[in-house]
């Protein structure tokens, strides 16, 4: 329930945002749309409102989920904002099975078994092991 | 278990590799290196290693926002890696996302540039002098374990590279274990750069988009610094171009801005340029000129289509009120057809 009204207010935030930009400056064409024009996504103007609705989608979700792992709300809007169209629309994807780095055990396990390979005689990393082959 | 020990020397390489996965013989798989340690790249010194790239020691799985707080520092935008938690790190997932640390970037005033996935690449920009983030997945494929950590340099005769990472300052990795852990990771990695410098082994397509997305949130005038450097690399490029021109013209220097789309108008005959120049020059008053440019971007139609005839339109309002502001003129409802 939550969710819902919160994704619902962001989404009229969000639309409305980006009908205000688009009267602001209607009449000069943006670097983000001549760079999709030039990797050949033509026929833009065309899917641009439904785009740009999709858009907000992505962005809403974004910023629920992130509310959801754990940011707090004001620093997940900013964390939104600073996304482009595509990242918003690729973390909406995959922000629960994306990659996150952040291991840190790991580093020592590492050393052991690059110890254990050298012992085995695969690697020769460290000076002071002796092959058992 | 009875085993012969030549079966059981066999089963103990499996479990070894199995295991680690991590260094296995020469031979398997590192082809990168193998490639290295042949014919190393020319032209490039035979050790590197920058040592002034900051050390921030990592503190529980915070290695994101530790190596970003390290590319920042040496790229002359030092940034506490605490501020860059709240920026990037993500609770529930124990870590950061690569998408977030692009913007984590971008959001302290650098440049996020992704380079290619290759070992060649990360010589050449340690050589240059820019550390690079990579993504190394410590684990298995199939059992993961993300980390970043970045690469301040490399030793050819070692065939070793040097990174700092995680709660090593100065980490000694044989090329095979980081092509083989990188590879596990996709082979990402990206370099952080002041608005002006270019990546030394980025194409135009990477810096490209890097450089539209720092656009987005970055003061006009940086952009425009950015975005200037990118076009002496690659001067044939609209999309560099027109964010050059777009960049000046919204931090108010209308006469650079005019030139730029001027040229950009010319040397492309590209609608978006036409349309931005008319919009300039309808602001500067010059309003027949204005005109001249707008119909080109309307007869060259295209995706721009609805904002050129919208350019055109606001350009002809205000023709007619200068040539006649007492009278509607019935001559202008007659171009606007």
């Amino acid at each position: 329930m939550r969710l819902k009204q919160t994704l619902a207010a962001l989404l009229i935030v969000s639309t409305t945002h980006v009908g205000f930009v688009q009267t602001a400056q209607a009449a000069m064409v943006g670097t983000e749309a001549v760079a999709q024009a030039s990797q050949g996504a033509a026929a833009r103007s065309a899917d641009e409102a439904r785009s740009q609705l999709n858009d907000a989608f992505a962005r809403a979700d974004v910023q629920a989920r992130l509310q959801a792992l754990g940011v707090d709300s004001r620093d997940a809007s900013e964390r939104v904002a600073a996304l482009t169209d595509d990242e918003a629309t690729r973390l909406a994807g995959e922000i629960d099975k994306a990659p996150a780095g952040g291991i840190i055990e790991v580093i020592l396990f590492v050393f052991f078994v690059l110890l254990v390979t050298d012992i085995l005689g695969f690697t020769k990393v460290f000076p002071f092991t002796r092959s058992i082959r | 278990m009875t085993a012969h020990p030549g079966r059981r020397r066999l089963l103990a390489a499996a479990g070894a590799l199995a295991l680690g996965g991590l260094a296995g013989c020469a031979s398997l798989g590192a082809a990168g290196t193998a490639a290295l340690r042949s014919a190393p790249p020319a032209g490039l010194p035979r050790r590197v290693e920058l040592a002034a790239t900051p050390f921030y020691p990592q503190e529980d799985f915070q290695c994101g926002p530790a190596a970003l707080a390290m590319a920042l520092g040496a790229a002359g935008l030092a940034t506490p890696p605490e501020q860059l938690a709240r920026q990037i790190f993500l609770p529930g997932r124990q870590g950061t996302l690569q998408v977030e640390m692009v913007t984590g970037a971008r959001r302290n005033g650098a440049l996020a540039v992704e380079i290619p996935g290759s070992l060649d690449a990360l010589l050449r920009e340690t050589a240059a002098g820019h550390p690079v983030v990579v993504l190394l997945n410590l684990g298995l494929s199939w059992a993961p374990s993300w980390h970043y950590a970045v690469v301040i340099g490399y030793d050819l005769d070692a065939a070793a590279f040097l990174l700092r990472s995680g709660p090593i300052e100065r980490q000694v990795l044989p090329f095979e274990t980081l092509e083989r852990t990188w590879a596990r990771g996709g082979n990402w990695a990206f370099v952080v750069l002041p608005p002006g410098k270019l990546a030394a082994s980025a194409g135009e397509t990477q810096t490209t988009t890097a450089l539209v997305a720092f656009e987005k949130t970055a003061p006009p005038l940086r952009a425009a610094t950015a975005y200037r450097s990118a076009l002496e690399r690659w001067p044939g490029s609209l999309t560099l171009a027109m964010g050059l021109g777009n960049s000046l013209y919204k931090a108010g220097a209308l006469p650079e801005a005019e030139t730029v789309f001027k040229n950009a108008a010319r040397r492309h005959d590209a609608a978006a340029a036409w349309n931005n120049l008319a919009n300039l020059l309808l602001e500067r008053g010059r309003l027949r000129e204005a005109r001249d440019a707008a119909q080109k971007a309307v007869a060259l139609g295209g995706p721009t289509l609805d904002t050129a005839q919208d350019t055109l339109r606001q350009i002809e309002a205000r023709l007619t009120a200068s040539a006649s502001p007492r009278r509607k003129a019935p001559r202008d409802r007659a171009a606007r057809r």
